[in-house]
């Protein structure tokens, strides 16, 4: 070849160089080592939420900082989306933040793992739980330990457009009603708008808000005792998903490519774009009333019309606020939470902003400050409390979800939608669906 | 050192008496031989120093140490445990979203790149003329490439595309009733396709730099003979070309495997409706940052890299066939 360069030469090493490169980079995005310890001064701290969220937080910390000058908080947020996988992400490089706000859905994963800092050597001391019931701080115990101090009571529940309905010349139902009752007004939405506007949105892929209250209707929990099962049967989820189609043929609700719009995606809820009139909820939606002009009404999720059907409603704990185990300011992070959770001017801050603040004290606190639509949501939240306080029948609170649970809800989510496409038929799909959670839980 | 430049100062000072030319030129060829030769030591790998740390720094050993978590349990948080080949095995037995996956970005990588070079080829050869203000259009053809990788782009993809969108009032111009592009599990991937073909620029570049430096004489020539723009564009312009092609072929089929961001973004990095977008990069992200299994996550990286090897290696080996070098 000589001293001159071919092009052959030169197009293959280029080329050579370019798949070296692209592999490369590929491969090496993907690896990650164990560390330990934040390196600031500064206590970090993320949550989660909306706009509304982040400023009362900031302007709450503002407020804790200034009483407590020698502790200094660097606040970090975002939407839902992609929050934990960047508190992955920083756990598994040392980089953690000290205090957060947790998932109830995902605290016994993180608990177990040796993420989170047990509490419960506060309590009573730093740590002012005053007020809390026990219920409520079940949200944040795992394994008998308290890994997080929950926010407020979450219920589930539906959020109803009810100027919308108005505007149609029907009524707002009765709470004390069933999942016929919700099929007949739904129905009804879709033919007084002229088919523009379906009911409700679909709940048939919707765990959290809506099917585990349908199968503790039924007596089974979503998961097993020992979260290596799902705790309901194939004939409560063939029930289930037959409704839904029912709905969606019936225009109740609407077609599943709202539906699959709206995944992950809170402004493009059927509600929130004029769609639908009725939405399942875990609190998000009305909170603030932000998301649309409309005058919100709540409604708990309907009972089961069936023979022996049971309570399935339960109280939540919102969201909760834990410290990291790595964490070296763990005493400073209690300080924060007692703060959010006793200070009065903190309360009245943060409002419905994380749920319905969680203790008699609180709730006296803000009720007068509250918005239309924000007190109608505490409403219905005391009204459901009241109710599965009452209950005889009522199943225990869910645990804590196992590992692999947000999987599980993302299956059911998807086998929903391939129902509703058309993609598969509704026997096929419950196949599919136990033993894809079998893999996904036992293994 | 300083030895060595002695005697090269030697060599220097003592032209022959007769020095032509080419003798000149002989000798200056020597000298720089020997230069090579003697010189050097370890200064070279001083200067290379840097390239050096980064290469087994962060490419060579992450690229180890995630051959090694592919054959462990590993969820980020606690010790990897070593699990054997039971990644790789679940992967092809046990995971319908991994077929999914793999089906989504072949039909991505298949749709997407002849789609995308017969673009820029079609406007290289627009673009190779002189015309007024010519560098203005190459620019403006270019821009959508600079744009196209960044996140605001997707999401102004998700709003265009989506059942509200301008590609739906669009078509209302024309009484067409268009649906959720973006919700639907038989159309998403193609909004996707559409964005990596309308960042045609980078290979639209390369194949302009190639077009200008095709010999004029030859065209001259089938012009004479009487061969039509469509003759010369396969006869000669083509061939002549194929080495250019080759390179932007390989080199897009790596980054449409490689492709993330845009079905990130467009999907609320869900990878739906129904694992229509679930494009193999984000399955990984998925499996690896959201599930917390690195390990799996890693063993799905490697065989990536091994699929990504493999079609390489295809086209070099086909590329005996149909690339033409001219020396």
């Amino acid at each position: 070849m000589g001293h001159q360069i071919s092009r052959r030469t030169l197009f293959r090493t280029a080329s050579g160089l370019a798949v070296a490169g692209a592999l490369g980079s590929s491969l090496s995005a993907c690896s990650g080592g164990t560390g330990a310890g934040s390196t600031s001064s500064d206590l970090t701290m993320t949550w989660w939420g909306s706009d509304d969220r982040h400023n009362a937080y900031k302007k709450t910390l503002k407020y804790f900082q200034e009483k407590n000058p020698k502790i200094k908080i660097r606040e970090t947020y975002s939407g839902y989306e992609g929050y934990f996988d960047k508190f992955n992400t920083n756990v598994a490089g040392g980089s953690a933040p000290d205090l957060l706000q947790m998932d109830t859905a995902l605290v016994a994963q993180y608990a177990r793992k040796g993420v989170l800092a047990p509490l419960d050597s506060y309590v009573g001391k730093t740590l002012d739980l005053t007020g809390f019931s026990r219920t409520l701080l079940a949200a944040g115990t795992v394994d008998g330990k308290l890994y997080g101090v929950p926010s407020g009571i979450g219920v589930n529940q539906l959020t109803v457009n009810r100027s919308g309905l108005e505007q149609l010349g029907l009524k707002l139902p009765d709470r004390e009603w069933t999942w016929a009752d919700l099929k007949k007004t739904a129905t009804d939405v879709h033919k007084k708008s002229g088919g523009k506007i379906y009911g409700v949105d679909d709940g048939g892929g919707s765990t959290l808000q809506c099917f585990e209250i349908f199968a503790r209707e039924k007596g089974q929990q979503f998961f097993s005792d020992d979260g290596k099962k799902v705790g309901f049967t194939a004939d409560t989820l063939q029930e289930w998903w037959e409704y839904w189609a029912e709905m969606r043929k019936a225009n109740a609700s609407p077609p599943p490519a709202i539906t699959s719009a709206a995944h992950n995606d809170l402004t493009k809820n059927a509600v929130v774009i004029g769609k639908a009139l009725f939405t399942f909820d875990s609190g998000v939606y009305g909170a603030g009333g932000s998301i649309t002009d409309a005058q919100l009404d709540f409604l708990p999720t309907p009972q089961g019309g069936f023979s022996g059907a049971r309570e399935g409603n339960f109280v939540n704990g919102g969201v909760l606020l834990s410290a990291t185990k790595a964490s070296k300011k763990v005493a400073d992070s209690v300080k924060i939470m007692t703060f959010f959770a006793q200070d009065e001017t903190a309360i009245k801050d943060m409002q419905l902003l994380r749920g319905i603040p969680p203790t008699e004290k609180a709730r006296d606190l803000i009720a007068s400050g509250l918005t239309e639509t924000d007190k109608l949501n505490m409403e219905n939240a005391d009204y459901i409390s009241q109710r599965v306080g009452k209950a005889t029948d009522v199943l225990d609170a869910p645990q804590p979800p196992p590992q692999g649970a947000d999987q599980i809800w993302d299956l059911l989510f998807q086998a929903n939608l391939a129902i509703a496409f058309g993609k598969k038929s509704i026997k096929a799909q419950i196949g599919e669906f136990f033993d894809q959670a079998e893999g996904i839980l036992g293994g | 050192m300083s030895v060595t430049t002695a005697k090269t100062d030697a060599v220097m000072k003592e032209p022959p008496a007769s020095a032509t030319p080419s003798d000149q030129r002989e000798r200056d060829r020597m000298r720089r031989r020997l230069a090579r030769r003697r010189g050097g030591g370890w200064w070279p790998y001083l200067f290379l120093a840097p390239w050096f740390v980064g290469l087994f720094g962060l490419t060579i050993y992450p690229m180890l140490d995630s051959l090694y978590l592919s054959f462990t349990n590993f969820d980020l948080l606690t010790p990897a445990q070593w699990v054997g080949l039971d990644n790789y095995d679940k992967m092809f037995t046990d995971d319908p979203v991994f077929w999914d996956s793999v089906h989504a970005t072949l039909l991505y990588v298949l749709v997407s790149v002849p789609l995308k070079l017969a673009l820029a080829l079609a406007v290289a050869m627009l673009l190779n003329r002189d015309l007024r203000g010519i560098g203005l259009y190459r620019a403006a053809f270019y821009l959508p490439s600079l744009l196209g990788g960044a996140v605001a782009i997707a999401i102004v993809w998700r709003q265009v595309f989506g059942g509200e969108g301008l590609f739906n009032d669009f078509l209302a111009w024309f009484g067409i009733k268009g649906q959720d592009w973006i919700s639907s599990p038989d159309t998403a991937i193609y909004t996707l396709v559409l964005l990596a073909v309308w960042q045609f620029g980078t290979p639209m570049v390369i194949f302009l730099a190639g077009l200008k430096q095709l010999p004029k004489d030859v065209y001259e020539a089938a012009a004479i003979d009487g061969a039509g723009n469509i003759t010369r564009f396969f006869k000669i312009t083509l061939p002549l070309l194929t080495p250019i092609v080759f390179f932007n072929v390989v080199l897009q089929i790596i980054d449409a495997f490689k492709t993330f961001t845009p079905a990130f973004v467009v999907s609320n990095g869900t990878g739906g409706p129904l694992n229509s977008t679930m494009l193999y990069s984000l399955y990984l992200y998925k499996k690896g940052f959201t599930d917390l299994q690195m390990g799996y996550a890693s063993a799905l990286a490697w065989v990536l890299f091994l699929v990504i090897a493999g079609f390489t290696a295809v086209n070099f080996i086909a590329s005996r066939y149909w690339v033409h070098y001219d020396d």
